[in-house]
Protein backbone atom coordinates (compact mmCIF):
# COMPACT_ATOMS: atom_id res chain seq x y z
CA UNK A 1 0.00 0.00 0.00
CA UNK A 2 2.39 2.28 0.85
CA UNK A 3 4.61 2.14 -2.22
CA UNK A 4 1.65 2.58 -4.23
CA UNK A 5 0.77 5.55 -2.38
CA UNK A 6 3.99 6.90 -2.72
CA UNK A 7 3.81 6.14 -6.42
CA UNK A 8 0.43 7.46 -6.90
CA UNK A 9 2.00 11.10 -4.74
CA UNK A 10 4.92 11.20 -7.58
CA UNK A 11 2.21 11.14 -10.74
CA UNK A 12 0.22 13.38 -8.91
CA UNK A 13 3.10 15.86 -8.89
CA UNK A 14 4.35 14.99 -12.06
CA UNK A 15 0.48 15.82 -13.70
CA UNK A 16 0.84 18.98 -11.77
CA UNK A 17 4.14 20.53 -12.65
CA UNK A 18 2.91 19.59 -16.50
CA UNK A 19 -0.97 21.56 -15.64
CA UNK A 20 0.95 24.05 -13.87
CA UNK A 21 3.29 24.24 -17.15
CA UNK A 22 0.45 24.83 -19.28
CA UNK A 23 -1.10 27.62 -17.58
CA UNK A 24 1.83 29.73 -17.19
CA UNK A 25 1.72 33.17 -17.97
CA UNK A 26 -2.32 32.80 -18.99
CA UNK A 27 -3.51 36.10 -17.20
CA UNK A 28 -6.43 35.04 -15.11
CA UNK A 29 -9.37 37.29 -14.43
CA UNK A 30 -8.67 40.78 -12.99
CA UNK A 31 -4.83 40.29 -13.16
CA UNK A 32 -2.86 42.99 -15.08
CA UNK A 33 1.15 42.50 -15.70
CA UNK A 34 3.55 44.74 -16.20
CA UNK A 35 7.05 44.11 -17.27
CA UNK A 36 10.12 46.17 -18.08
CA UNK A 37 12.65 48.77 -17.10
CA UNK A 38 13.90 48.52 -13.46
CA UNK A 39 13.36 52.23 -13.77
CA UNK A 40 10.70 52.83 -13.71
CA UNK A 41 9.18 49.41 -11.90
CA UNK A 42 9.13 51.30 -8.52
CA UNK A 43 6.68 54.05 -9.66
CA UNK A 44 4.42 51.71 -11.36
CA UNK A 45 3.95 48.87 -8.46
CA UNK A 46 4.12 52.14 -5.85
CA UNK A 47 0.85 52.99 -8.13
CA UNK A 48 -0.46 49.55 -8.28
CA UNK A 49 -0.38 49.09 -4.44
CA UNK A 50 -2.25 52.01 -3.81
CA UNK A 51 -4.95 51.68 -6.45
CA UNK A 52 -5.19 47.87 -5.03
CA UNK A 53 -6.05 48.62 -1.63
CA UNK A 54 -7.84 51.79 -2.17
CA UNK A 55 -10.33 49.26 -4.40
CA UNK A 56 -9.81 45.98 -3.06
CA UNK A 57 -12.35 44.87 -6.44
CA UNK A 58 -12.40 45.86 -9.68
CA UNK A 59 -16.38 46.53 -9.26
CA UNK A 60 -15.62 49.21 -6.88
CA UNK A 61 -13.91 51.10 -9.16
CA UNK A 62 -16.41 50.96 -11.51
CA UNK A 63 -19.83 49.12 -11.71
CA UNK A 64 -19.31 47.67 -15.14
CA UNK A 65 -16.68 45.83 -14.25
CA UNK A 66 -16.25 42.08 -13.00
CA UNK A 67 -16.70 41.61 -9.31
CA UNK A 68 -12.87 39.75 -9.21
CA UNK A 69 -10.10 40.82 -6.96
CA UNK A 70 -7.24 43.63 -8.08
CA UNK A 71 -4.42 42.21 -8.71
CA UNK A 72 -1.28 43.75 -10.86
CA UNK A 73 1.80 42.22 -10.88
CA UNK A 74 5.16 44.90 -11.78
CA UNK A 75 8.19 43.31 -11.99
CA UNK A 76 11.62 44.14 -13.76
CA UNK A 77 14.32 42.88 -16.08
CA UNK A 78 14.67 46.21 -18.33
CA UNK A 79 13.58 48.27 -21.16
CA UNK A 80 14.15 45.26 -23.82
CA UNK A 81 12.42 42.72 -21.27
CA UNK A 82 9.32 45.33 -21.43
CA UNK A 83 8.99 45.52 -25.43
CA UNK A 84 9.70 41.83 -25.54
CA UNK A 85 6.55 41.09 -23.03
CA UNK A 86 4.12 42.65 -24.75
CA UNK A 87 5.23 41.21 -28.19
CA UNK A 88 4.80 37.91 -27.03
CA UNK A 89 1.54 38.75 -24.83
CA UNK A 90 3.53 37.52 -21.32
CA UNK A 91 2.56 40.71 -20.32
CA UNK A 92 -0.13 43.12 -20.76
CA UNK A 93 2.16 46.15 -21.04
CA UNK A 94 5.95 46.94 -21.15
CA UNK A 95 7.82 49.24 -19.16
CA UNK A 96 10.18 51.28 -21.15
CA UNK A 97 12.76 54.22 -20.47
CA UNK A 98 13.98 55.01 -23.26
CA UNK A 99 12.78 55.91 -26.71
CA UNK A 100 11.04 53.17 -28.64
CA UNK A 101 12.96 52.02 -31.85
CA UNK A 102 10.80 52.16 -35.34
CA UNK A 103 11.58 48.65 -35.73
CA UNK A 104 10.09 48.11 -32.46
CA UNK A 105 7.46 49.77 -33.20
CA UNK A 106 7.02 48.01 -36.52
CA UNK A 107 7.08 43.94 -34.93
CA UNK A 108 4.92 44.81 -32.18
CA UNK A 109 2.37 46.35 -35.00
CA UNK A 110 -0.99 47.67 -33.18
CA UNK A 111 1.51 49.79 -30.61
CA UNK A 112 0.33 52.41 -28.39
CA UNK A 113 2.22 54.05 -26.20
CA UNK A 114 1.69 56.02 -22.76
CA UNK A 115 4.08 58.68 -21.08
CA UNK A 116 5.00 59.21 -17.63
CA UNK A 117 7.54 61.37 -17.88
CA UNK A 118 11.14 62.25 -18.49
CA UNK A 119 14.31 60.59 -16.22
CA UNK A 120 17.69 61.80 -16.70
CA UNK A 121 21.03 60.42 -16.56
CA UNK A 122 22.98 62.56 -14.57
CA UNK A 123 27.18 62.21 -14.21
CA UNK A 124 27.18 61.73 -10.66
CA UNK A 125 30.38 60.90 -8.33
CA UNK A 126 31.19 60.28 -5.18
CA UNK A 127 30.96 63.26 -2.53
CA UNK A 128 34.09 62.72 -1.43
CA UNK A 129 35.60 63.46 -5.01
CA UNK A 130 37.29 66.61 -5.73
CA UNK A 131 36.05 66.96 -8.76
CA UNK A 132 32.39 68.41 -7.21
CA UNK A 133 34.66 71.63 -6.29
CA UNK A 134 37.55 71.81 -8.52
CA UNK A 135 35.63 71.14 -11.74
CA UNK A 136 31.51 70.69 -11.36
CA UNK A 137 31.50 71.05 -14.87
CA UNK A 138 32.44 68.40 -17.54
CA UNK A 139 32.15 69.36 -21.24
CA UNK A 140 30.81 66.40 -23.27
CA UNK A 141 34.10 66.10 -25.09
CA UNK A 142 35.31 65.47 -21.00
CA UNK A 143 32.90 62.95 -20.73
CA UNK A 144 33.72 61.34 -23.65
CA UNK A 145 37.15 61.17 -22.58
CA UNK A 146 36.58 59.64 -19.79
CA UNK A 147 33.58 56.90 -20.47
CA UNK A 148 35.93 55.84 -23.46
CA UNK A 149 39.00 55.43 -21.04
CA UNK A 150 41.03 58.01 -22.54
CA UNK A 151 41.87 59.98 -19.23
CA UNK A 152 42.43 57.04 -16.90
CA UNK A 153 43.56 59.41 -13.99
CA UNK A 154 41.44 61.73 -12.54
CA UNK A 155 44.28 63.91 -12.65
CA UNK A 156 44.42 63.93 -15.92
CA UNK A 157 41.01 65.60 -16.01
CA UNK A 158 42.31 67.98 -13.86
CA UNK A 159 46.14 68.52 -12.77
CA UNK A 160 44.56 69.71 -9.50
CA UNK A 161 42.97 66.10 -8.79
CA UNK A 162 44.73 62.85 -7.26
CA UNK A 163 46.26 60.51 -9.59
CA UNK A 164 44.12 57.64 -9.16
CA UNK A 165 42.00 55.27 -11.57
CA UNK A 166 39.14 56.10 -12.62
CA UNK A 167 35.97 53.81 -11.58
CA UNK A 168 34.33 54.11 -14.66
CA UNK A 169 30.45 52.56 -13.98
CA UNK A 170 27.97 51.59 -16.39
CA UNK A 171 24.98 49.88 -17.20
CA UNK A 172 24.88 46.75 -19.36
CA UNK A 173 25.60 48.15 -22.46
CA UNK A 174 22.64 46.45 -24.51
CA UNK A 175 20.04 48.18 -21.88
CA UNK A 176 18.15 50.98 -22.47
CA UNK A 177 20.27 53.86 -19.94
CA UNK A 178 23.26 52.88 -22.05
CA UNK A 179 21.81 53.37 -25.24
CA UNK A 180 20.50 56.41 -24.63
CA UNK A 181 23.86 57.70 -23.20
CA UNK A 182 25.77 55.84 -26.13
CA UNK A 183 23.33 57.99 -28.53
CA UNK A 184 23.45 61.55 -26.53
CA UNK A 185 26.71 61.41 -25.27
CA UNK A 186 29.52 59.20 -26.45
CA UNK A 187 28.25 58.80 -30.12
CA UNK A 188 30.44 56.59 -32.44
CA UNK A 189 33.29 56.39 -29.35
CA UNK A 190 32.94 52.85 -27.63
CA UNK A 191 32.83 52.48 -23.75
CA UNK A 192 35.82 51.23 -22.67
CA UNK A 193 36.34 47.58 -21.49
CA UNK A 194 37.49 48.33 -18.43
CA UNK A 195 34.15 49.83 -17.36
CA UNK A 196 32.10 48.12 -14.65
CA UNK A 197 28.95 47.13 -15.35
CA UNK A 198 26.22 47.16 -13.34
CA UNK A 199 23.11 44.89 -13.23
CA UNK A 200 20.88 47.52 -12.07
CA UNK A 201 20.53 51.63 -11.92
CA UNK A 202 20.31 50.68 -7.73
CA UNK A 203 23.38 49.07 -8.04
CA UNK A 204 25.00 51.48 -10.03
CA UNK A 205 23.99 54.53 -7.52
CA UNK A 206 25.51 52.04 -4.74
CA UNK A 207 28.86 51.62 -6.36
CA UNK A 208 29.28 55.59 -6.95
CA UNK A 209 28.25 55.57 -3.43
CA UNK A 210 30.62 53.41 -2.08
CA UNK A 211 33.87 54.12 -4.27
CA UNK A 212 35.26 57.79 -4.11
CA UNK A 213 37.15 57.56 -7.94
CA UNK A 214 33.94 56.49 -9.42
CA UNK A 215 31.84 58.17 -12.22
CA UNK A 216 28.47 56.63 -13.88
CA UNK A 217 25.36 57.97 -15.21
CA UNK A 218 22.79 58.02 -12.20
CA UNK A 219 19.09 58.14 -12.90
CA UNK A 220 17.83 61.59 -11.79
CA UNK A 221 15.05 59.88 -9.69
CA UNK A 222 17.68 58.34 -7.78
CA UNK A 223 20.12 61.31 -7.34
CA UNK A 224 16.97 62.81 -5.78
CA UNK A 225 16.36 60.10 -2.93
CA UNK A 226 19.46 59.85 -2.36
CA UNK A 227 20.57 63.72 -2.12
CA UNK A 228 23.99 64.32 -0.38
CA UNK A 229 25.30 60.94 -0.58
CA UNK A 230 25.68 61.24 -4.80
CA UNK A 231 26.71 64.57 -6.76
CA UNK A 232 25.42 65.08 -9.94
CA UNK A 233 27.89 67.28 -11.95
CA UNK A 234 26.69 69.84 -14.36
CA UNK A 235 26.99 69.14 -18.38
CA UNK A 236 28.08 71.69 -21.16
CA UNK A 237 27.60 74.45 -17.95
CA UNK A 238 23.72 72.98 -17.49
CA UNK A 239 22.66 71.35 -14.15
CA UNK A 240 19.92 68.71 -13.88
CA UNK A 241 16.86 70.53 -12.74
CA UNK A 242 13.52 69.61 -13.60
CA UNK A 243 13.02 72.37 -15.67
CA UNK A 244 16.29 72.40 -17.13
CA UNK A 245 15.32 68.42 -18.34
CA UNK A 246 11.96 69.45 -19.13
CA UNK A 247 13.07 72.05 -21.78
CA UNK A 248 15.59 70.08 -23.43
CA UNK A 249 18.82 71.96 -22.29
CA UNK A 250 19.98 68.92 -20.21
CA UNK A 251 19.70 67.03 -22.83
CA UNK A 252 21.05 63.41 -21.88
CA UNK A 253 17.66 62.51 -20.78
CA UNK A 254 14.87 59.65 -21.74
CA UNK A 255 11.06 59.23 -21.75
CA UNK A 256 9.76 57.52 -19.22
CA UNK A 257 6.91 55.17 -21.16
CA UNK A 258 3.91 52.16 -20.75
CA UNK A 259 3.81 50.26 -23.68
CA UNK A 260 0.88 48.11 -24.73
CA UNK A 261 0.10 45.96 -28.03
CA UNK A 262 -3.38 46.10 -29.30
CA UNK A 263 -6.52 47.74 -27.73
CA UNK A 264 -7.45 47.71 -23.69
CA UNK A 265 -9.64 45.95 -21.75
CA UNK A 266 -11.62 48.04 -19.40
CA UNK A 267 -10.02 46.70 -16.65
CA UNK A 268 -6.75 47.85 -18.10
CA UNK A 269 -7.70 51.43 -18.93
CA UNK A 270 -9.33 51.91 -15.42
CA UNK A 271 -5.87 51.35 -13.98
CA UNK A 272 -3.98 53.23 -16.80
CA UNK A 273 -5.97 56.09 -16.16
CA UNK A 274 -5.55 56.15 -11.97
CA UNK A 275 -1.49 56.09 -13.33
CA UNK A 276 -1.84 59.19 -15.42
CA UNK A 277 -3.98 60.65 -12.76
CA UNK A 278 -2.68 63.55 -10.81
CA UNK A 279 -2.03 60.88 -7.81
CA UNK A 280 0.21 58.84 -10.37
CA UNK A 281 2.03 61.54 -11.25
CA UNK A 282 2.53 63.09 -7.90
CA UNK A 283 4.24 59.65 -7.02
CA UNK A 284 6.33 60.07 -10.54
CA UNK A 285 7.24 63.15 -8.73
CA UNK A 286 7.74 61.78 -5.69
CA UNK A 287 10.49 58.96 -7.18
CA UNK A 288 12.36 61.56 -8.13
CA UNK A 289 11.04 62.10 -11.62
CA UNK A 290 9.55 64.55 -13.99
CA UNK A 291 6.06 63.91 -14.40
CA UNK A 292 4.38 64.13 -17.53
CA UNK A 293 1.98 66.45 -16.72
CA UNK B 1 2.39 -8.12 -7.55
CA UNK B 2 0.32 -5.51 -9.44
CA UNK B 3 0.87 -2.54 -7.25
CA UNK B 4 4.69 -3.39 -7.48
CA UNK B 5 4.85 -3.14 -11.18
CA UNK B 6 2.75 0.24 -11.26
CA UNK B 7 5.12 1.69 -8.99
CA UNK B 8 8.42 0.46 -11.14
CA UNK B 9 6.58 1.93 -14.27
CA UNK B 10 6.21 4.97 -12.34
CA UNK B 11 9.58 5.33 -11.31
CA UNK B 12 10.51 4.99 -15.43
CA UNK B 13 8.03 7.52 -16.33
CA UNK B 14 9.46 9.90 -13.67
CA UNK B 15 13.44 8.97 -14.48
CA UNK B 16 12.52 9.28 -18.38
CA UNK B 17 11.00 12.55 -17.73
CA UNK B 18 13.60 13.77 -16.11
CA UNK B 19 16.50 12.51 -18.79
CA UNK B 20 14.50 13.63 -21.50
CA UNK B 21 14.08 17.59 -19.54
CA UNK B 22 17.94 17.83 -20.23
CA UNK B 23 17.94 16.29 -23.28
CA UNK B 24 15.64 19.04 -23.99
CA UNK B 25 17.59 21.78 -22.79
CA UNK B 26 20.58 21.06 -24.61
CA UNK B 27 18.58 20.50 -27.69
CA UNK B 28 17.00 23.92 -27.37
CA UNK B 29 20.28 25.96 -26.74
CA UNK B 30 21.74 24.26 -29.59
CA UNK B 31 18.97 25.03 -32.00
CA UNK B 32 19.50 28.62 -30.78
CA UNK B 33 22.95 29.20 -31.22
CA UNK B 34 22.94 26.93 -34.57
CA UNK B 35 21.66 29.84 -36.38
CA UNK B 36 24.20 32.11 -34.68
CA UNK B 37 26.98 30.06 -35.83
CA UNK B 38 25.75 30.19 -39.32
CA UNK B 39 25.96 33.83 -39.75
CA UNK B 40 29.16 34.31 -37.75
CA UNK B 41 32.16 31.57 -37.34
CA UNK B 42 32.72 29.84 -34.54
CA UNK B 43 36.61 30.44 -34.69
CA UNK B 44 35.72 34.15 -34.52
CA UNK B 45 33.43 33.67 -32.21
CA UNK B 46 36.10 31.50 -29.48
CA UNK B 47 39.33 33.26 -30.27
CA UNK B 48 37.81 37.15 -30.63
CA UNK B 49 38.72 39.28 -27.88
CA UNK B 50 36.24 42.06 -28.44
CA UNK B 51 32.54 42.24 -27.02
CA UNK B 52 30.08 44.78 -28.03
CA UNK B 53 27.70 43.31 -29.49
CA UNK B 54 25.33 46.73 -30.26
CA UNK B 55 28.12 48.86 -32.48
CA UNK B 56 27.94 48.32 -36.22
CA UNK B 57 29.28 46.03 -37.36
CA UNK B 58 29.18 44.03 -33.72
CA UNK B 59 31.79 42.42 -32.50
CA UNK B 60 31.16 38.85 -30.61
CA UNK B 61 34.46 37.51 -28.91
CA UNK B 62 33.89 35.18 -26.35
CA UNK B 63 37.58 34.22 -25.52
CA UNK B 64 37.73 36.89 -22.03
CA UNK B 65 34.59 35.67 -20.74
CA UNK B 66 35.90 32.22 -21.32
CA UNK B 67 39.03 32.74 -19.29
CA UNK B 68 37.80 34.47 -16.59
CA UNK B 69 34.58 31.62 -16.29
CA UNK B 70 37.49 29.25 -16.08
CA UNK B 71 40.28 31.11 -14.12
CA UNK B 72 36.84 32.18 -11.19
CA UNK B 73 36.24 28.82 -11.16
CA UNK B 74 39.33 27.63 -10.68
CA UNK B 75 40.37 29.90 -8.15
CA UNK B 76 37.94 29.39 -5.92
CA UNK B 77 38.01 25.17 -6.27
CA UNK B 78 41.92 25.85 -5.23
CA UNK B 79 40.49 28.04 -2.15
CA UNK B 80 37.65 25.99 -1.16
CA UNK B 81 38.88 22.26 -1.33
CA UNK B 82 41.42 22.41 1.45
CA UNK B 83 39.26 23.85 3.95
CA UNK B 84 36.92 21.68 2.82
CA UNK B 85 38.88 18.82 2.88
CA UNK B 86 39.95 19.94 6.59
CA UNK B 87 36.62 20.77 7.96
CA UNK B 88 35.56 17.02 6.87
CA UNK B 89 38.74 15.50 8.66
CA UNK B 90 37.52 17.97 11.40
CA UNK B 91 33.95 16.63 11.55
CA UNK B 92 34.41 13.10 10.73
CA UNK B 93 37.71 12.20 12.88
CA UNK B 94 38.11 14.67 15.76
CA UNK B 95 34.91 16.40 16.44
CA UNK B 96 32.63 14.84 19.08
CA UNK B 97 29.45 13.29 18.06
CA UNK B 98 27.51 16.36 19.46
CA UNK B 99 29.62 19.00 17.98
CA UNK B 100 29.46 17.04 14.61
CA UNK B 101 25.50 17.21 15.01
CA UNK B 102 25.07 20.75 15.62
CA UNK B 103 28.04 21.96 12.88
CA UNK B 104 26.50 19.81 10.29
CA UNK B 105 23.45 21.12 9.92
CA UNK B 106 24.57 24.41 9.45
CA UNK B 107 27.37 23.43 6.79
CA UNK B 108 24.09 22.31 4.81
CA UNK B 109 22.25 24.89 5.61
CA UNK B 110 25.34 27.14 3.88
CA UNK B 111 24.14 25.43 0.64
CA UNK B 112 20.68 26.83 0.63
CA UNK B 113 21.37 30.56 1.42
CA UNK B 114 20.17 32.12 -2.03
CA UNK B 115 23.48 33.54 -3.81
CA UNK B 116 21.88 37.03 -4.05
CA UNK B 117 22.62 37.39 -0.19
CA UNK B 118 26.41 36.26 -0.76
CA UNK B 119 26.89 39.01 -3.78
CA UNK B 120 25.62 41.35 -1.50
CA UNK B 121 27.76 40.00 1.68
CA UNK B 122 30.71 40.28 -0.65
CA UNK B 123 30.26 43.73 -2.60
CA UNK B 124 29.97 45.25 0.80
CA UNK B 125 32.79 43.27 2.55
CA UNK B 126 35.02 41.99 0.30
CA UNK B 127 34.78 44.21 -2.40
CA UNK B 128 34.94 47.00 0.09
CA UNK B 129 38.07 45.41 1.90
CA UNK B 130 39.96 45.28 -0.79
CA UNK B 131 38.94 49.03 -1.50
CA UNK B 132 39.34 50.50 2.17
CA UNK B 133 42.56 48.08 3.03
CA UNK B 134 44.27 48.09 0.02
CA UNK B 135 43.11 50.98 -1.37
CA UNK B 136 42.52 49.44 -4.53
CA UNK B 137 40.45 52.25 -7.13
CA UNK B 138 37.79 49.31 -7.27
CA UNK B 139 37.62 46.12 -5.56
CA UNK B 140 35.77 44.29 -8.13
CA UNK B 141 38.10 41.59 -9.29
CA UNK B 142 38.51 37.67 -10.30
CA UNK B 143 40.24 37.46 -6.31
CA UNK B 144 36.93 38.57 -5.01
CA UNK B 145 34.99 36.58 -7.12
CA UNK B 146 37.17 33.32 -6.55
CA UNK B 147 36.83 34.04 -2.53
CA UNK B 148 33.09 34.56 -2.68
CA UNK B 149 32.01 31.52 -4.88
CA UNK B 150 34.78 29.49 -2.58
CA UNK B 151 32.63 30.47 0.25
CA UNK B 152 29.13 29.11 -1.86
CA UNK B 153 30.53 25.94 -2.99
CA UNK B 154 32.31 24.91 0.53
CA UNK B 155 29.15 23.22 1.74
CA UNK B 156 29.31 20.94 -1.38
CA UNK B 157 32.97 19.82 -0.83
CA UNK B 158 32.20 18.96 3.02
CA UNK B 159 29.05 16.99 2.80
CA UNK B 160 30.22 14.84 -0.14
CA UNK B 161 33.99 14.24 2.13
CA UNK B 162 32.30 13.65 5.27
CA UNK B 163 30.10 11.50 4.48
CA UNK B 164 32.04 9.20 2.90
CA UNK B 165 35.26 9.89 5.64
CA UNK B 166 32.82 8.80 8.13
CA UNK B 167 32.10 5.27 6.51
CA UNK B 168 35.82 5.00 6.08
CA UNK B 169 36.23 5.36 9.58
CA UNK B 170 33.83 3.46 10.68
CA UNK B 171 35.25 0.31 9.05
CA UNK B 172 38.48 1.13 10.15
CA UNK B 173 38.46 2.13 13.53
CA UNK B 174 38.42 -0.77 15.18
CA UNK B 175 41.25 -2.35 13.11
CA UNK B 176 43.47 0.30 14.05
CA UNK B 177 42.77 0.76 17.74
CA UNK B 178 43.23 -2.82 18.21
CA UNK B 179 46.52 -2.49 16.60
CA UNK B 180 47.57 0.65 18.60
CA UNK B 181 47.49 3.29 15.48
CA UNK B 182 47.52 6.84 16.62
CA UNK B 183 44.32 8.39 15.21
CA UNK B 184 46.20 10.90 13.11
CA UNK B 185 48.42 8.23 11.78
CA UNK B 186 45.07 6.52 10.62
CA UNK B 187 43.54 9.92 8.89
CA UNK B 188 46.81 10.49 7.29
CA UNK B 189 47.42 7.35 5.86
CA UNK B 190 43.93 5.63 5.63
CA UNK B 191 41.14 8.02 5.53
CA UNK B 192 42.25 10.62 3.15
CA UNK B 193 43.64 8.12 0.66
CA UNK B 194 40.91 6.58 1.06
CA UNK B 195 38.28 9.36 0.25
CA UNK B 196 40.03 10.21 -2.90
CA UNK B 197 37.63 9.03 -5.02
CA UNK B 198 35.13 11.28 -3.20
CA UNK B 199 37.66 14.11 -2.76
CA UNK B 200 37.21 13.90 -6.73
CA UNK B 201 33.75 13.98 -6.46
CA UNK B 202 33.45 16.62 -4.60
CA UNK B 203 35.57 18.67 -6.93
CA UNK B 204 33.34 18.06 -9.93
CA UNK B 205 30.36 18.97 -8.27
CA UNK B 206 31.64 22.16 -6.84
CA UNK B 207 33.88 23.33 -10.04
CA UNK B 208 30.56 22.68 -12.13
CA UNK B 209 28.81 24.49 -9.50
CA UNK B 210 31.01 27.33 -9.51
CA UNK B 211 31.07 27.39 -13.32
CA UNK B 212 27.64 27.99 -13.78
CA UNK B 213 27.03 30.51 -10.40
CA UNK B 214 25.58 33.92 -11.98
CA UNK B 215 24.17 36.14 -9.33
CA UNK B 216 26.59 36.01 -6.33
CA UNK B 217 29.71 36.56 -9.05
CA UNK B 218 28.10 39.02 -11.30
CA UNK B 219 27.82 41.39 -8.15
CA UNK B 220 31.51 41.31 -7.05
CA UNK B 221 33.52 40.48 -10.75
CA UNK B 222 32.61 44.61 -12.15
CA UNK B 223 31.55 42.72 -15.54
CA UNK B 224 34.37 44.13 -17.77
CA UNK B 225 34.15 42.01 -20.94
CA UNK B 226 38.45 41.68 -20.86
CA UNK B 227 40.99 39.19 -20.17
CA UNK B 228 40.91 38.19 -16.12
CA UNK B 229 43.79 38.68 -14.04
CA UNK B 230 43.61 38.04 -10.91
CA UNK B 231 43.15 42.13 -9.69
CA UNK B 232 41.28 43.10 -12.20
CA UNK B 233 37.91 43.21 -13.08
CA UNK B 234 36.66 40.52 -15.51
CA UNK B 235 33.39 38.71 -16.74
CA UNK B 236 31.88 35.42 -16.29
CA UNK B 237 29.91 33.83 -19.28
CA UNK B 238 26.71 33.36 -16.76
CA UNK B 239 27.07 36.78 -15.82
CA UNK B 240 27.41 38.21 -19.57
CA UNK B 241 23.79 36.01 -20.38
CA UNK B 242 22.02 37.57 -17.34
CA UNK B 243 23.19 40.86 -18.16
CA UNK B 244 22.38 41.11 -21.72
CA UNK B 245 19.27 39.11 -22.07
CA UNK B 246 16.96 41.66 -20.80
CA UNK B 247 18.19 44.09 -23.18
CA UNK B 248 18.70 41.94 -26.71
CA UNK B 249 15.93 41.91 -29.02
CA UNK B 250 14.56 38.69 -29.47
CA UNK B 251 15.81 36.58 -32.89
CA UNK B 252 18.52 39.69 -33.06
CA UNK B 253 22.25 38.65 -33.62
CA UNK B 254 22.47 40.03 -30.09
CA UNK B 255 19.72 37.66 -28.78
CA UNK B 256 21.12 34.46 -30.56
CA UNK B 257 24.90 35.39 -29.69
CA UNK B 258 23.97 34.89 -25.74
CA UNK B 259 22.42 31.45 -26.50
CA UNK B 260 25.66 30.33 -28.28
CA UNK B 261 27.64 31.46 -25.28
CA UNK B 262 25.01 29.49 -22.98
CA UNK B 263 26.23 26.79 -24.90
CA UNK B 264 29.62 27.40 -25.40
CA UNK B 265 29.47 27.27 -21.72
CA UNK B 266 28.02 23.86 -21.26
CA UNK B 267 30.51 22.49 -23.83
CA UNK B 268 33.60 23.65 -21.40
CA UNK B 269 31.68 22.50 -18.02
CA UNK B 270 31.51 18.82 -20.55
CA UNK B 271 35.01 19.18 -21.22
CA UNK B 272 36.15 20.45 -17.68
CA UNK B 273 33.88 17.26 -16.30
CA UNK B 274 35.07 14.37 -18.18
CA UNK B 275 38.67 15.37 -17.93
CA UNK B 276 38.14 15.23 -14.06
CA UNK B 277 35.82 12.08 -14.46
CA UNK B 278 38.80 10.21 -16.65
CA UNK B 279 41.61 11.16 -13.72
CA UNK B 280 38.47 9.66 -11.19
CA UNK B 281 38.55 6.42 -13.42
CA UNK B 282 42.66 6.18 -13.45
CA UNK B 283 43.05 6.82 -9.58
CA UNK B 284 41.56 3.98 -8.72
CA UNK B 285 39.88 3.04 -5.40
CA UNK B 286 43.10 3.80 -3.35
CA UNK B 287 42.80 0.95 -0.42
CA UNK B 288 40.04 -0.98 -0.86
CA UNK B 289 37.08 -1.48 1.50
Amino acid sequence: MNKFFRSLCASAMVMGLVVAGTQFAAAADGQIFFKGSSTLAPVVSQVAQQFMKKYVTWNKVDASLPDAKIEIFVSGGGSGEGVKAVLDGTSNFGMVSRAVKAKEKETIGDYHEFSLGTDALTIAVHPGNKVCQVKPNLTKDELVKIFSGEYKTWNDLDPSLPKEEIVVVIRDIGGGAHQVFQKKVMGKVDVTPNAIQSPSMGALVTKVMENKNAIGYASFGMVNVNKGKIIPLKVDGVEPTAENILNGTYYVSRPLLVVKKGSMSPMEKAFMDELLSAEGMNIVEQMGFVPAK
Amino acid sequence: MKKERIFIWACKVITLLAVSFLFFIFLFIAKESFSFFQKTSLLAFLTGSRWNPIVDPPAFGLMPMICATVYVSLLATVIALPVGIGTAVFLSVSAPRNIQRTLLPFIDLMAGIPSVVYGFVGLMVIVKFFEVRFSWSSGESVLAGGILLAIIILPYIVSTCYESMIKILHHYEQTSRALGVSKWHMTRYLVIPSAKKAILAALILSFSRAMGETMAVMMVIGNSPIFPSLFHKAETIPALIALEMGGAAVGSLHYQSLFAAGFILMIVLFVFNSFFFIIRKHIGEGIKW
